[in-house]
Parts: structure tokens; sequence; C-alpha cells
């Protein structure tokens, strides 16, 4: 509760630094992808390795509805849930049809090939330019109120995704997530329909992503495959997951406040930073194996494991 | 009739592990599987709990053909084992480990998670893993880990439970205890038995009728006095006499 209402007045504080409030919500953009990553490489016991596939369906739909349909954010978002749902079930039998190596090889694939088709079909998705002129979340007369609410709205976007995703885990999907990555075989012959609960998890998480990417086009009014398909992006979301500890939930927002902050940060070097902001990244990576969550977990793991609890009537 | 296979077999490229095998076993016996070092037990084990398919043959379990089927529908319907090597969900806690067991056996639509939890203590406790509850499965001893594999095999509330020699890698005393654990197990839950045991003397005493395989081939069958002095099978396991 504490670290939620310290987010939450952080952009109150520092409201007279746009540059500031952006950064705050491309870390909330950032989790929001990071967190239901986390539940799904749980879930389907395989590392997905094109995350960026949805968030680039997410916010491809509701620019294309918003530029030629005239829909605001709020219409667009029950299409981008619907459609990535679709999307994502259509796909899902590849977590049951390909194992290891070959899923992060196909899932990896996805979003170049998807980025090509931008290329190719340049009169819809508009190439390297991306599309423009996508309707706003939000539209006051002050610039900075936007920037403000908008900042809000991410971190009631990625708090919304938090919540549905820690309920989720600490019930029995969750156990059943955590059996699954532990051990397929073992889960098929404790009875669990693995199949199913994999198709599941897959389909519902690639919609969460999605929904990132619908916030970051409507946010940022415009969008291009360029920016979010190609490999640097799914590295950062890979490396918040990772730095923020794998599998770990709330390790995500921490890993994705640190990922943004950090490439904020080493701006102020100049070019250099293209190569220091992946060094330190990969140093990090050695030096801390269990994230940083990881580090608070090691001496206080028990509370993340389900324990008894009796119910009073 | 609760277990039947009729004609079984099953060939790894050249090699047939299990040979037109044909067996039966009837609800609440206690039945043993022995044979030498590769003689098909385990592989018969992994075709009756779905992990293998066989390439010929049937296998019916309570009156349905379970043949090729997967092993999440073996175990619902009633079909529970262990494991030679214990393979337990390492980065979960015995209580949990346990829990996965009681959600994923028998269906039990209004049973909460909370109740499952509540269902796997009492499991845990029957073992005597209670106090280890919340230990991750990875930092219990090999004895722990034999045990709660019995403990999340019961929690499917199973009709049959395949024990894949329980006492591999245990001193005597724990390998006492465990005998005794199982003892208890079909006392208390009244469960039929297919034991595969390496260790004669238990198999001796514990089930009612043995079964013999070598070479992938069901050489005997029958009470355990008869079959352990039967010449056929002395010779599968001490081989042909010099002179």
């Amino acid at each position: 509760m504490i670290a939620v209402a310290g987010l939450a007045l952080l952009p109150l504080v520092i409201m007279s630094q746009p540059d500031y409030l952006s950064l705050l919500t491309t870390a909330n953009i950032y989790a929001a992808v990071a967190i239901p990553l986390a539940w799904q490489t749980a879930g389907i016991g395989r590392m997905n390795f094109g995350p960026q596939f949805f968030v680039g369906i997410g916010g491809f739909t509701a620019a294309l509805l918003s530029i030629h349909l005239g829909w605001g954010p709020w219409s667009t978002l029950w299409v981008v849930i619907l459609l990535s749902l679709g999307l994502a079930l259509i796909l899902s039998p590849l977590t049951i049809i390909a194992r290891g190596l070959y899923f992060s090889l196909i899932t990896l694939v996805l979003p170049l090939i998807f980025l090509e088709f931008t290329y190719v079909y340049t009169n819809i998705f508009q190439g390297e330019t991306g599309l423009s002129g996508i309707a706003p979340l939000v539209q006051f007369d002050k610039i900075l109120t936007n920037y403000v609410v908008s900042c809000h709205l991410s971190l009631v976007m990625m708090l919304a995704i938090l919540y549905a995703v820690d309920k989720i885990l600490r019930s029995r999907i969750g156990l059943y997530a955590a059996a699954i990555n532990d051990d397929e075989d073992v889960a098929k012959t404790c009875g669990l329909n693995i199949n199913r609960w994999k198709i599941i998890c897959f389909t519902i998480t690639s919609a969460m992503i999605a929904v990132a990417g619908w916030f970051a086009a409507h946010y940022y009014g415009t969008f291009a495959g360029v920016t979010y398909l190609p490999l640097p992006f799914l590295v950062k979301i890979l490396l918040i997951n990772i730095i923020g500890g794998r599998g770990e939930v709330y390790g995500s927002i921490v890993g994705a406040y640190f990922v943004a902050f950090l490439e904020q940060a080493l701006t102020i070097l100049g070019p250099v930073h293209y190569i220091a902001f992946p060094f330190i990244l990969l140093v990090l990576l050695f030096t801390l194996r269990e994230g940083l969550y990881g580090i608070y977990r090691k001496h206080k793991y028990r509370e993340y494991y389900p324990t008894m609890r009796v119910r009073k009537r | 009739m609760l277990l039947k296979l009729e004609k079984v077999s099953k060939n790894f490229g050249g090699l047939t592990a299990v040979n037109d095998v044909s067996l039966a076993i009837e609800k609440g016996e206690i039945v043993g599987l022995i044979g030498p070092n590769g003689a098909g037990k385990t592989t018969l084990m992994n075709l009756i709990s779905g992990y293998y398919k066989p390439n010929s043959g049937v296998i019916e379990f309570d009156g349905v053909d379970i043949t090729g089927s997967e092993p999440d529908r073996v175990c619902r319907l009633g079909i529970s084992r262990t494991f030679q090597i214990p393979r337990p969900f390492p980065d979960l806690t015995a209580l949990a480990n346990v829990g996965v067991g009681v959600l994923g056996g028998k269906h039990r639509p209004h049973m909460s998670f909370g109740d499952a939890l509540l269902n796997a203590s009492h499991y845990l406790e029957f073992v005597g893993l209670f106090r280890k509850r919340n230990t991750l499965a990875r930092d219990l001893t090999l004895y722990e880990l034999r045990v709660l594999e019995l403990a999340r095999a019961l929690a499917t509330t199973p009709k049959l439970i395949m024990i894949d020699e329980v006492m591999a890698g245990l001193n005597p005393g724990e390998a006492r205890r465990a005998i005794h654990l199982v003892h208890r197990m079909i006392d208390e839950y009244q469960i039929t038995l297919f034991w595969i045991e390496h260790v004669m003397k238990v198999i001796m005493e514990a089930a009612q009728r043995v079964i013999v395989l070598h070479y992938g081939q069901k050489i005997a069958s029958g009470p355990p006095r008869e079959v352990v002095n039967d010449p056929k099978i002395i010779e599968a396991y001490l081989g042909e006499k010099i002179a």
C-alpha cells in the first residue's frame, strides 16, 4: 500500500517536470508488459521471446481504429482485448507443440515478421514513420495536466494488471502455473490438464500485453512498428523480468522502474549510452542472478508460497 | 477386475521393452512386480500411467479402456504413481506439492484453494511431514521426498497406487519406516497396490501375489512363496547352473 501510494504521489511531486512524468509513464508501460510476461513464463513453462508482438497488435489495432473510424481510446480498448484474445487463442497451441528453444525461436520470429509486414503494407501501417493522429487518452487545456493524468492512468493500468495477475497467482491457477513451470510431466501425472492451463495462461497474458500496446498508442498519439517490434524493446522487457527476478510479479515493477530510469540517466553520456546501457545490464545479470527482488526473497521466501489458511466459520 | 492388461507390448526402436504382457489386478489386492534390472518393470508402469503409449495391446482400468490415454486422464480415473527417482516440484513447498495432487486428482468442483491446502496438510500429517509443510521440496532429504511422493499420490484419491521402488537409496531405518508407512496406507485407505520392489523380503511379506518380468515378458505370477521357489525365477535372477 505504501509503495502504491508512493507511486501515485510521485507524479504530483514532479508535476513541473514533463520529462520525468513521461519517464514514469514509460516505466509503467514497461511494467504492464513485464508483469503478465512473468506469469506467462511460469504458466506455460517456456520463455516467450516475442511479447512485443502483442504490444504491436494492441497498438496498431488501436491506432487503425482511431485514425480510420475515429474511435476514442475507451472504444478501441474492447476491440484490442477481443482481437488479442482471439489471436492468442489461435497461437496458443504453440505452447503445447513447441518445447524449449523451438518455442523461444518461433516467438522471437513472430514480431519480426510483423515488422516486415508493416514495411510491406506501408499504405496501412506507414512503415518506418508509423501511424499518427491517434486519439489521445485525455485532453485537457493544460499540457501539464495531460501529462499528470496520463501518468496516473498508466499507473492505474499497471496496477489493474498487477492486481489481476497477483489474484490469479494466489489462487489454484498460480499453483498450477508453478507446477507446470517445475515439471510438466509430473504435473500431468498429478492429474493436471496442462494443455488447458497453458492455453488459458498464454491467451490471457497476451491480451494483457496487448493492453499495454493500446495504452502506448493512445498516450503517444503515434505508433510505429519500428519502436516496439524490433529486438531492443524485447531485450528491455526480458531484462526487466530477469533483473526484477524471473517469474516475480512484483519484481517486474522494480525491474521496469530500474531499467527505465537507468536508460534515461545514461543519456547524459551521449552516444556512449547505446553501449553503456546494455553493458551495465549485462553486468547486473551476472551479479544479480536471482534479480533485485530475489535478494529480498532469499531471506523471506516463505511468504510467497501458499501457506495453510483455515477459514473461520 | 480393477486393472487388466491384454497382450501389451512396447518397442523402443529395435528393443522390445515389454513383450505381450497380460495381467489382471483385483480390487484391494497388493501385487508385487519383480524382475532383474532392465526387465521392463518401470516401462510397464509408464505404459499403465500413460507416460508411454503401447505399440499393441489393451489396457483397461475399472472397465474403461485407457490404452494410450494421457497421464492426467489416467490419474483422474484413479491411478496414481510414485517415481523410482523422486520427482517433486522442487520450487514448491511440501504443502503445495501435495496441494497439486489434491486439486489435480479427483474432480472436486466445490473445493476451494484453501480447502485443498487444508486437505493436503492432512496427507502431510499422515506421512509425517507436517512440520516440513513450508519447506521447499528441493530442501528435503531423500526419505522425505519419497514419503512426499506417497502423500502426493494419495492426495489424488486413487483407486490404485503404483509404487516404484520406495526403498531405493534409503538406509535400513528409513526403509523400515517407509515400509511401515506403505502398510498403514493400505490399512487406512483400502487402496489397491501395484508395487515394484527390488528387496525381495519386503515383497514376500507384503504382497499377496507376485508377477515376474524378464526381458519384457511375464514369466511367472502367483503367491510369493511359490514364485521364489520356481526354478525359472531362480534362473532369471541368478543365471543357469554351471555344473
